[in-house]
């Protein structure tokens, strides 16, 4: 067997067994949106799924047999890996695009002056001047051979060169300006009172496929995270996912927080996203605010969503009146999720779809 | 392959020889990691019939070793000559402990009674496989025929491992080949009937039970019974064939890796130079590690245990009688120790192999026992020797194809007090129906009570 042959029987079925591992991907989308264990393998570059369907059945003991005497139990055996569970692993952005297709989420574009050009260094041209380091061998050689030859003192018999200062070539920097489109995304939730454990289970589920989304469209990504009652104050990505209750509810100070932090963004250099998450319920009064200070903040986002989330107390009026208010407004994106149900819907909408 | 390879391939070829040992030619290839996966994916075969299991697999042999979780440093294949693959890129002394351990793997399975059915050009039956599964794969599609296989694949471990060794008076049980009428090929089924269904002539008037009597060999059953198409049988008997090919591997793991062992260190050992010696501890430590049921570390020792009883004498009625203390005493010298372990090399598996010499007085010697817990000990071993019987599978026979009278299948779990993985189980129920066209039931104990699973009723 050579290796070129014999590789080509493994290349099928292992492409046989991703088309198959794809393939459940998307017919599992809608699970794997609310599978919690998920989340935290997503970081990295793979992510393991578990795919039980796709073991082939056996009649086998229920359970394990043989155990105790210091040499039963599972375990691998020493020159090769032993049992497993069926886990199949994917590339994090293959698996991204294949949720992305499977839930139908909308491809981000990038606002044209979202763009920052990045300088960025190639050592790719030659100067006579430079860094003892940088100093090019062969070029600077080539100079003395150049010079040697010119001269008239080249002997083929003792071709030894001694390069002049005038010889010393270095490599030089050339600015190679690269288009780089960057993001940031601000969180914003109501913690008044009314937000409980499943509400904020549906928020965290919510955002961390909002920010994943986000990032396989800009890489370089921001994140800010906020919280709010009657003020609004920023937190750590970990607080803010933390069960909590506050007193009353100011929408108007998430906004005008958020539009403060997003000023160390400008639109020019920046995607800029804002996240709102309430139930809805806000003080009399305040709508009025907050509709004020989302009409300023709009134009310079790239999407305003806000995701209204039923709690157990019912919810707000705040989604009709922004919806009243901005209607037919560019990068408005509302949803209403009473449930898990609503969440495929739900991110769809918040993403812009 | 290296010359020095080569060289050392041939001494230790003749130290395995002198030593006693004997075994056709062994070709040695040095393979890469990723080559190695492959092949260990594809056990131990350059060429299988296409299947994604195999993908994924080897997904799991190259990412277990690309994070540094296990090494296969050597694969042996039991054909003739014997195939045998080494890791590229591991030292030589590493290499050389492994041929050493392969030479001795291909002693045992050139004498082992259990290997004796074995076809040895097994080589060419998988390329064989391979070759039918890619056709049948052509003429009625590959997502038919992956289909096919994933449901019969799903019945690989409903084989009879004694099949091979049985021998049935020719002519008496089997039914003699029908003759079949030729007509239009729609009109087959009706005037050809598959067999297995009682024709309505026969009902009543002593009908003969189908089994003849219980089986183990439900996928050979099928393959001759179920109303499928020819391919669909000769699928289902490669994968039986297979399967019986694998089943005596399975069935000595611990007695031929602790023969493998045993032999490596014997041939290597006076070979050593001082440099080479904390090389070999460090590897032996490994190999020897105790985690799991590791069956090198309790072949090992088991066989060690056996030279050991045989050189002192420790063996027939007078020692037997003794109680245990006095057993570990006790000393008559023979010798016989080698004689020993070539007779056990040539007549045990793992399962009388353990029932055997797995006793109180070995596990107290290696401080797998206290002495007051001897009870305990014969639990654990009792645990043990259930896990090692049928490849740890449960045992499942089928009792009748004909069971109420109305073509269904009767399947009997032989309970020995573990029970079933009922939901996988269920899935497998659910395949055979699908295979057999009928319902199918299958006796096994739950909670204690009788239980009737079925599918397709």
């Amino acid at each position: 067997m050579t290796p070129g042959e014999g590789f080509l029987p493994i290349a099928r079925d292992l492409e046989r067994f991703k088309e198959i591992v794809r393939g459940e991907v998307k017919k599992r989308a809608r699970e794997f949106l609310t599978r919690e264990e998920l989340f935290g393998q997503v970081e990295g570059r793979l992510v393991s799924i578990p795919l039980p369907q796709l073991e082939l059945p056996k009649i086998v003991h229920g359970e394990p047999v043989g155990e105790g005497l210091g040499l039963g139990g599972p375990g691998e055996e020493a020159l090769g890996p032993g049992g497993h569970i069926p886990v199949a692993e994917l590339e994090l952005e293959e698996f991204l695009d294949l949720m992305g297709e499977a839930l139908r989420l909308p491809r981000l574009l990038p606002k044209g002056e979202g763009e920052v050009t990045e300088e960025a260094f190639r050592y790719t041209t030659i100067a006579r001047k430079g860094p003892r380091g940088l100093r090019h061998v062969r070029r600077t050689l080539k100079e003395s051979l150049r010079r040697a030859l010119l001269t008239g003192e080249y002997r083929p018999e003792n071709p030894l060169l001694v390069p002049e200062k005038e010889d010393l070539r270095y490599k030089a920097p050339k600015n190679q300006p690269k288009p780089h489109a960057q993001a940031v995304v601000l969180f914003a939730l109501d913690v008044s009172g009314s937000m409980r454990e499943e509400e904020l289970r549906l928020v965290k589920t919510l955002s961390f496929w909002i920010t994943l989304w986000i990032k396989r469209h800009f890489p370089r990504l921001e994140r800010r995270y906020l919280l709010h009652d009657a003020e609004a104050w920023e937190v750590s990505e970990e607080e803010f996912f933390r069960a909590r209750e506050g007193g009353g509810t100011r929408l108007s100070s998430a906004l005008l927080l958020a539009e403060e932090i997003l000023k160390a963004y400008p639109p020019a250099f920046y995607n800029r996203y804002l996240y709102h998450f309430s139930d809805g319920e806000n003080w009399q009064g305040d709508t009025p605010i907050a509709l004020e200070a989302l009409k300023r903040l709009l134009p310079s986002l790239a999407l305003y969503g806000y995701a209204q989330v039923e709690g157990p107390y019912g919810q707000g009026r705040f989604l009709e009146e922004v919806r009243e208010a901005l209607a037919g407004q560019e990068g408005l994106a509302t949803a209403e999720v009473r449930g898990r149900e609503d969440l495929p819907q739900a991110l769809r909408r918040l993403l812009g779809g | 392959m290296e010359k020095e390879l080569r060289y050392w391939a041939e001494r230790l070829r003749e130290r395995a020889e002198a030593l006693g040992l004997s075994f056709p030619p062994v070709l040695f290839e040095e393979v890469t990691p990723e080559e190695m996966a492959m092949l260990a994916a594809y056990g131990g075969f350059p060429r299988r019939y296409p299947h994604w299991r195999w993908g994924s697999e080897y997904l799991r042999y190259r990412e277990t070793y690309r994070y540094g979780l296990g090494r296969i440093y050597e694969l042996v294949v039991n054909t003739h000559p014997v195939q045998a693959y080494l890791l590229k890129g591991n030292t030589l002394l590493a290499q050389k402990l492994v041929m050493a351990h392969v030479y001795a793997h291909a002693d045992f399975f050139h004498h082992n009674l259990a290997f004796k059915p074995i076809p040895k050009d097994m080589l060419d039956e998988m390329a064989h496989h391979a070759a039918y599964v890619e056709r049948a794969m052509e003429r009625h599609g590959a997502r038919a025929v992956e289909e096919f296989l994933d449901l019969a694949l799903s019945l690989e471990n409903l084989i009879d491992p004694h099949t091979p060794y049985i021998q049935r008076p020719e002519g008496t049980e089997e039914e003699k080949p029908q003759e079949r009428l030729r007509v239009r090929p729609y009109l087959d089924p009706f005037v050809n009937p598959p067999p297995g269904f009682p024709k309505e002539a026969e009902e009543g008037a002593n009908p003969k039970p189908l089994p003849s009597r219980p089986t183990r060999d439900i996928l050979g059953f099928l393959a001759q019974h179920a109303p499928l198409a020819p391919w669909q049988k000769s699928i289902l008997e490669i994968i039986r064939e297979e399967s019986l090919y694998y089943a005596p591997q399975a069935a000595t793991k611990i007695l031929n890796e602790g023969w493998a062992t045993y032999w490596h260190t014997q041939i290597l050992l006076p070979l050593l130079t001082p440099e080479e010696a904390l090389e070999f501890a460090e590897l032996q430590a490994g190999l020897l590690a105790p985690h799991g049921l590791n069956p090198y570390r309790l072949g090992y020792h088991l066989l060690q245990e056996v030279e050991e009883r045989w050189d002192k004498g420790r063996f027939g009625p007078e020692y037997e009688a003794l109680p245990l203390g006095e057993k570990l005493r006790y000393e008559r010298p023979t010798g016989e120790g080698r004689k020993k372990l070539f007779q056990v090399r040539t007549i045990y598996t793992d399962l009388p192999f353990l029932e055997e010499f797995l006793t109180p007085e070995f596990a107290l010697r290696q401080g797998l026992l206290e002495p007051q817990d001897l009870e305990g000990f014969l639990q654990a071993k009792k645990a043990l020797l259930f896990r090692l019987t049928n490849a740890g599978y449960p045992i499942v026979e089928l009792w009748d194809a004909n069971y109420q009278n109305r073509g269904e299948l009767l399947l009997v779990h032989a309970y020995e007090g573990v029970e079933l993985d009922l939901k996988k189980t269920q899935a497998v129920l659910e395949n055979l129906h699908r295979l057999w066209g009928r319902p199918v039931h299958l006796k096994t104990v739950v909670g204690g009570k009788e239980r009737l699973l079925s599918a397709g009723a």
